[in-house]
């Protein structure tokens, strides 16, 4: 067995001390873990963003428009002492609004105008039979719409109407709960099957 | 002055890319494109900042002495990667790779795989039919997980077409419905930072 | 050594998960129609058109998301479909790289001429946007540093009206951007997620803003079965299948009890 099999292999089972309790094992390796990650996003957003976007054009290639980034970013580094840490808000504003600019028209037509147009379906399909999934689909989206909808009190018909609303949020939970199950079974099926066949080779 | 022109950079770039959404003019792509390299350059700088904060809040927590040996681990993790990749690279087979293949991505998946065991134990303390709604939860999550299990059950193939249905239909429209929430309180949020009534982003008093 | 309830849980767990993977039965699986569909669409592909693979997730989904990403990948590669890597998640980065170049070796591809791997860029939504306007001015240069107008299958492409579509192969909400933002381009987008994901991404497939979707190991097993192949999907099907019941099992047995005790108490 090789000693990155080895490493991973013990490491894994440290882990999975946890489920027995908390222990010194396990808060070693979570540091750990912790710590190599951040050290690796340095590593990857310098190397692969930072160098490539920025130092190499401006510094080797000459594009002394990037000066222009290049000091937002060194003004975001001002939060590290109280009597700059005000010039930071100028990238954080280029940000938010660079973001905030193009959410607004996105926001409305590729998500609100798109879903909406897609909510409405015939009544009857093309071989005329009644479309019932088409009006689950919308009695189901104006429902759940009302329940989110806190402006107007849920009393009588519209409290009747927002409750239906809930049912449908739980289908939602319920359907999404089904498929998280499948999600986290599927991780721990991956690490068994690590464990069993590299690991400890008892499968194949 | 401290935040006001903060709000006017906010502002002008909001507009600047709101407008920039409806041209296909040159010059608009040229500054959107511009404008997303800044974007990106600085958020670059806000994951520099942020290990740095990491450092130094490490730091003061070893120098107090709260779980010393743990932190100094983190550290030594933390320095030992861009040593790495600054004497060997980045590519395939160097040491920062085995590191990430072997120490950083098999922890972070086991700590992933934790999640079925409260997964499981949360099924069996916490799903309770208590209510109709309760109920409803609980009935379309079996349905799902029994559709999913390849049972050879009689009309197995029937309770797979019908939690399809359930997740196409209903499920879908109240994801939808969350969707379309989730898109108008973004889009009012957006509006109110761009015209300067929402300014929590700017932190402080000064 | 003391145990609690919910250590028993545990154990339950371990030792079925364990006796089902050693047990290594095929399970057939039914193929649902999100995966042919999916299958459908990357079979249709013209050959030696380009499709970016975007590598949007975290190690910790790995388990979950190679069988996903491999049985993609050697489909693509099988049908001479030019692969374009990119990654808007760091730890997404090494992962996308590893399984592009193992598994184009394995098809006997060239890097460079078949496939390329760009690399990381932070901020998605700028990133995603970016390369609307310019692949080559968001990667100036690829992962290993050649410069963009010196790698051959890439002096063709300028944007996304060069490309077939964009696979995001996903953990989280990612695919949600390149479908709300990457759509201003009309660039087809195909998301391969995690299963705990799909039901955030259904009202985008059902609106057509997603063209397919697969999730999941379950989803995995379904494409290996479709492509003709037995990879990780296959091979924890049994074991997916046995936790499924296990979890029922608990929501069942959970429920009697909460019943039988509100029985106690209306009586006493």
């Amino acid at each position: 067995m090789d000693i990155s099999t080895i490493v991973a292999g013990l490491l894994t089972l440290i882990i999975f001390s946890f489920l027995y309790k908390d222990n010194p094992f396990y808060k070693m390796a979570e540091s750990l873990l912790i710590g190599v990650s951040i050290g690796y996003v340095l590593v990857i957003t310098w190397s692969n963003t930072l160098m490539d976007m920025l130092f190499e054009p401006l510094f080797q290639s000459g594009k002394l428009i990037l000066l222009i980034p290049f000091l937002l970013g060194l003004l975001m580094l001002g939060r590290f002492s109280n009597k700059t840490a005000a010039l930071s808000r100028i990238p954080i504003a280029v940000m938010i609004g660079s973001g905030a600019g193009i959410a607004i028209p996105t926001m409305l037509y590729n998500r609100t105008i798109k879903q909406l147009t897609a909510s409405v379906m015939p009544l009857f399909s093309p071989d005329g039979t009644f479309n019932f999934a088409g009006i689950v689909v919308i009695i189901g989206l104006l429902s759940t719409l009302a329940y989110f909808y806190f402006s107007r009190e849920h009393k009588g018909k519209f409290g009747l109407f927002a409750k239906v609303g809930t049912y449908f949020l739980m289908i939602f939970f319920g359907t999404t709960f089904g498929y998280t199950v499948m999600s986290r079974m599927s991780t721990f099926i991956g690490r068994m099957e690590f464990l069993l066949s590299d690991f400890l080779k008892i499968t194949q | 002055m401290n935040r006001q022109i903060p709000l006017v950079v906010c502002f002008s770039f909001g507009l600047m890319m709101f407008l920039q959404y409806f041209s296909t003019h040159t010059v608009a792509r040229s500054l959107n494109l511009a404008i997303l390299d800044y974007w990106q350059i600085i958020f670059a700088f806000t994951l520099i900042l942020g290990v740095v904060s990491y450092i130094k809040v490490n730091m003061t927590k070893i120098s107090r002495g709260i779980d010393r040996p743990y932190l100094i681990v983190g550290l030594i993790g933390m320095i030992s990667m861009p040593i790495m990749a600054l004497i060997w690279g980045i590519k395939a087979d160097s040491p920062f790779m085995w590191m990430f293949e072997n120490v950083q991505a098999p922890m972070a998946s086991t700590v992933f795989a934790l999640l079925a065991f409260f997964v499981a134990s949360a099924s069996f303390r916490g799903f309770r039919a208590r209510s109709t709604q309760a109920s409803i939860l609980l009935g379309a999550a079996l349905i799902i997980l029994l559709s999913r299990s390849n049972l050879p059950i009689p009309y197995a193939e029937n309770l797979s077409e019908f939690a399809d249905w359930i997740r196409n239909y209903p499920s879908m429209t109240a994801r939808r419905a969350i969707l379309i929430g989730i898109g108008l309180g973004s889009l009012t949020t957006s509006l109110r930072v761009l015209l300067g009534i929402e300014r929590t982003w700017l932190g402080g008093e000064n | 050594m003391h145990l609690l309830p919910r250590h028993f849980v545990f154990i339950g767990l371990f030792l079925l998960i364990g006796i089902t993977m050693a047990l290594d039965i095929d399970v057939d699986v039914k193929v649902s129609p999100y995966t042919k569909q999916m299958h459908a669409y990357i079979d249709s592909i013209p050959e030696g058109s380009t499709v970016i693979m975007s590598f949007d997730h975290e190690a910790s989904s790995l388990p979950e998301i190679r069988p996903i990403a491999l049985a993609m990948l050697r489909h693509a590669f099988s049908k001479n479909i030019k692969l374009i890597g990119v990654s808007l998640y760091p730890e997404g980065t090494l992962i996308g790289y590893r399984l592009m170049n193992n598994i184009g070796k394995e098809y006997n591809k060239t890097y460079g001429d078949d496939f390329v791997y760009l690399g990381f860029r932070p901020q998605y939504i700028a990133a995603i946007l970016s390369m609307g306007e310019s692949i080559e001015k968001t990667f100036p240069q690829d992962y290993l540093g050649y410069q963009y107008n010196a790698i051959p299958m890439l002096t063709s492409i300028t944007n996304y009206d060069d490309i077939n579509c964009v696979i995001s192969i996903a953990d989280g909400s990612l695919t949600t951007h390149w479908i709300e933002y990457g759509g201003q381009f009309d660039i087809k987008i195909l998301g391969a997620v995690t299963a705990a994901m799909v039901t955030t991404y259904d009202p985008y497939l059902s609106s057509n803003q997603m063209t397919a979707m697969i999730g999941g190991l379950r989803g995995a097993a379904e494409y290996e079965k479709l492509f003709g192949m037995k990879g990780g999907g296959a091979r924890g099907m049994l074991a997916q299948s046995a936790a499924h019941l296990y979890v029922i099992f608990l929501i069942v047995l959970g429920n009697i009890f909460y019943f039988r005790s509100r029985k106690k108490g209306a009586k006493n």
